[in-house]
């Protein structure tokens, strides 16, 4: 083999660092998980960050880890799914007897839900979102024992879209991702027109 | 010499350097640590009692997600779910197999051993050598069937989108709707906040519902009219843990209740008057999370229960019978 001079040398390295990151960047077009050349899903328009809730397993990290405070992760509340129970196990601590609202019977810790009454046998629950710090709790409890009315979604009015979301880089459950923020929310259920 | 271990220190660190980049882009993953919103099912889920029963080896059904049980009257045991019905003997052994498309949500057997079977709005009949004998036109658009009931004269099927049983001929000839909120008759209505909404026949050929909204399983008449009804919500043993349960239930042959729920998921024993008699499998029996725990007794008195979260038919003996 021919022995190469330090020009020689140098001419073949910056090709080669040119050829490899073409290589990357080309890679990274055909094969980005949630869209690439290849499944046609390429988000074009602006994204922003959201978390599915079929994945997300309550564990109190929308509320500690957002740059927010509070956080802009909120409970939202599916209507068209919602029982409108008396006894909301999203609403009362288990085991709880007279169902008033006493603040010391309710799951949340800010009292951010509001409990009225609709008509025998029934109470609607609406969410304060000014006071909600998105913790998760009462949708541990909804989805527990009712259907998963309750869930988390990061509210966009609020919400800075950091390019590294905090909460998404904590996130156990791997349930924060980047969608379109032309259809920004990720609710389960029937539909998307309740939040 | 020394400059070749310099090089070859230098070269490991990079290599360690890249490999702890790379596992951390990657595979890294925050773990759990105390989360100061827990909401306690820890300790809700933690057993106040030590149960009556004992499990024996579970059936694995080869269907992809199963649903439903229900005993037939040669003491065959049929398993429905997602693309059809499995029979197996005492002993766990398959004894056929029927496939369709679709999921079969709730099966029930009559005497002469014809499957009824709910799909999700509509009802089949199949025999068990896997002929499908009718099948009946759907409800209504928000159908959604949870549970069949079978005696001699009817066929009961309840409807949790609905909110309604209905009553039908063997035939299929829809006769009534039980349960529809009517303060002339004191009947309150079925208030039914999730998909669990089951229906049974007693040992004395009562009709029971499981008003799971209210958490209290209701007995109707023959003319729809409301007869007895009993339950109470609460996280302790005695009553049912809140919003939907009891989700599922049966009867045993002398006509205790078996009940099951969500949330705290456990399987107990009721007198026919409602009281706690013995708890058959605690929380620390099931996954958490585990949903649908469809039941079925035998004649001898095991209880089998569904368990969706590990696609088995589990299998619970009395202690002093095992």
């Amino acid at each position: 083999m021919e022995k190469q001079n330090r020009r020689q040398f140098l001419r073949l390295a910056i090709r080669g660092t040119l050829f490899g990151g073409l290589a990357l960047i080309t890679g990274d077009l055909l094969f980005r998980k949630g869209g690439s050349l290849f499944n046609n899903n390429i988000m074009s328009g602006p994204t922003v960050w959201q978390l599915d809730p079929s994945k997300c397993i309550q564990c109190g990290r929308c509320a500690t880890n957002c740059v927010k405070t509070p956080s802009a992760v909120k409970c939202t509340h599916a209507f068209s799914m919602c029982g409108y129970c008396n006894l909301c196990s999203g609403y009362f601590k288990p085991g709880t007897k007279n169902l008033d609202t006493g603040a010391e019977k309710q799951v949340c810790p800010v009292n951010a839900i509001k409990r009225s009454y609709v008509e025998d046998p029934f109470f609607e629950y609406t969410i304060d979102e000014s006071l909600c710090i998105g913790c998760g709790k009462c949708v541990k409890g909804c989805g527990a024992f009712g259907n998963g009315s309750l869930q988390l979604q990061v509210r966009h009015p609020l919400c800075d879209n950091c390019n590294e979301c905090s909460i998404a880089r904590n996130c156990p459950a791997g349930a924060f991702s980047r969608v379109p923020a032309s259809d920004p929310y990720l609710l389960k259920g029937f539909g998307k027109d309740r939040v | 010499m020394k400059k070749t271990i310099l090089i070859v220190l230098s070269l490991i660190l990079l290599f360690a350097l890249i490999g702890w980049m790379l596992f951390d882009l990657f595979m890294g993953r925050p773990e759990l640590e105390k989360n100061p919103y827990d909401f306690g099912m820890k300790k809700l889920r933690e057993t106040q009692i030590i149960p009556a029963y004992s499990e024996a080896l579970p059936i694995k059904p080869a269907l992809k997600k199963i649903t439903s049980v229900a005993t037939g009257p040669e003491g065959k045991i049929f398993v429905a779910g997602d693309g059809g019905v499995e029979t197996f003997d005492f002993g766990g052994h398959l004894l056929n197999r029927i496939s369709f498309p679709g999921i079969a949500t709730c099966i029930a057997v009559m005497n002469n051993n014809i499957l009824v079977i709910g799909m999700e709005d509509h009802v089949e009949l199949w025999n068990s050598s896997g002929i499908q004998v009718s099948s009946w036109k759907a409800i209504d658009t928000s159908s959604v069937i949870t549970s069949v009931a079978v005696n001699k004269q009817f066929i009961y099927v309840a409807d949790a989108g609905e909110k309604i049983v209905y009553k039908y001929t063997l035939q299929g000839k829809m006769l009534a709707r039980i349960g529809e909120k009517d303060p002339s008759r004191n009947i309150p209505g079925f208030i039914i906040p999730s998909p669990f909404f089951d229906v049974a026949i007693s040992p004395a050929g009562d009709l029971w519902v499981a008003n799971t909204g209210r958490y209290k399983l209701e007995k109707y008449g023959n003319d729809g009219s409301l007869l007895a009804s009993w339950g109470e919500p609460s996280a302790s043993i005695e009553g049912f843990a809140g919003c939907c349960n009891p989700s599922n239930f049966t009867f045993l042959p002398d006509g205790l209740f078996v009940t099951s729920e969500k949330g705290i998921e456990r399987v107990k024993i009721y007198s026919q008057d409602g009281k706690f008699l013995a708890l058959v499998a605690g929380p620390e029996a099931f996954d958490e999370g585990t949903h649908g725990l469809d039941l079925a007794a035998t004649a001898n008195g095991w209880i089998l229960v569904i368990d969706p979260s590990r696609n088995q038919l589990r299998i619970f003996l009395p202690l002093e019978k095992k």
